[in-house]
């Protein structure tokens, strides 16, 4: 019985040592000018950049804050699916590509997500507690884009 | 002792004999199997061959027919999703959502202008986000709902740039919207609110024929 346990322990740790080896591309860009920049195409508040960079620029950009146990899979696997669909829906660093109207859909989709607690993700805010966002936070984000809307 | 330890080992020479015979059907059966398979295949590519050709020479028939670009399907593909809506049927919505997204994929533009050809990119990408949303989420009936605000939006847009040869009329609910207001398409001169459902199935009013 004991001998079966001590196997499984073996399997198990083989199998955890092999899949560190899928290290897929990080998300990570080194450009040092990005001119599609969700700041080129709006006058962003600094307070207001600050909470968008760390709130939500970890999926929704082209550079991740990994943290150390992103190093291990199979974390990094549930991350990297993440980010992928995160940025794929939105991309701070793209913006300034989208059509005029997708930007606006964009806009409207920041206040909604915002507004009902979808965003952050509770499963992302679970561990990074200073992304959560406090109500005053998600009031001064909210007045900012329906501010910019008006002047669109 | 001697005798039973005869008796063993002829069962065990016949049970490897009966092994040897069990391998050897096995891979006579393998051989058999692996033939017939790469046979079938090789049938199967013919078909598909076939196929191709008649399907192409179907292609170039249908390019004949369809050679104008409408919207028509894209719009009944939408009047779906927004009756879906008024019933508060959150998962035929999200179907209709699926299918509009297919509908947008499969259409030709290539007899549009390059002036008309770039007012439709940017609306069908924008449209084209809206009814994935609208066809990832069935059960979240809200959800649904803030982007058939958006959708609305870029249909009312494409049949103002297009046109259709349907009779459709452009609704406004001013409670939809989080007491914003919203507009959507119809094509009944009643009013159905596809934004509050049941709760106030006749909010709002015509504002427009189109």
């Amino acid at each position: 019985m004991k001998k079966g346990i001590k196997k499984v322990l073996y399997v198990g740790l083989i199998i955890f040592l092999l899949m560190q080896l899928y290290q897929p591309a990080r998300n990570q860009s080194y450009e040092q000018v990005n001119t599609a920049n969700f700041t080129k195409v709006y006058q962003v508040p600094k307070n207001i950049e600050t909470i968008l960079r760390t709130s939500c620029y970890d999926c929704h950009s082209n550079n991740t804050n990994y943290p150390w146990y992103s190093y291990l899979q199979p974390t990094r696997f549930f991350m990297e699916s993440h980010i992928n669909k995160g940025k794929n829906n939105l991309n701070f660093d793209e913006y300034g590509n989208y059509s005029s109207r997708k930007q606006l859909t964009k806009l409207d989709r920041i206040v909604k997500q915002i507004k009902s607690s979808e965003m952050p993700l509770s499963s992302y805010t679970l561990i990074h507690r200073n992304a959560i966002l406090t109500s005053t936070q998600k009031e001064e984000v909210i007045n900012w884009v329906n501010s910019v809307k008006v002047n669109e | 002792m001697i005798i039973f330890l005869d008796v063993v080992n002829t069962i065990v020479k016949s049970k490897t004999n009966l092994k040897t015979i069990n391998v050897k059907k096995s891979i006579l059966a393998l051989f058999i199997v692996a033939f017939v398979l790469v046979s079938c295949k090789q049938n199967n590519k013919k078909d598909e061959t076939m196929n191709s050709e008649t399907m192409n020479s179907e292609n170039t028939t249908q390019d004949i027919n369809n050679s104008k670009f409408s919207i028509e399907e894209i719009v009944s593909n939408y009047l779906s999703i927004k009756n879906a809506l008024t019933k508060d049927d959150s998962n035929s919505a999200a179907e209709a959502g699926k299918t509009f997204v297919e509908t947008l994929s499969k259409l030709d533009m290539k007899n549009l202008s390059d002036d008309k050809m770039k007012s439709y990119m940017d609306i069908a990408d924008d449209a084209k986000e809206n009814a994935e949303h609208i066809g990832d989420n069935s059960g979240k009936i809200d959800h649904q709902r803030e982007h058939f605000v958006l959708l609305s939006k870029d249909v009312n847009d494409l049949i103002t740039t297009f046109g259709t040869q349907q009779k459709l009329y452009q609704d406004y609910c001013p409670m939809a919207d989080d007491n914003k207001g919203a507009i959507w398409i119809s094509e009944t001169k009643d009013i159905k609110n596809p934004y509050l459902g049941a709760k106030m199935p006749t909010c709002g009013t015509v504002k427009k024929e189109l």
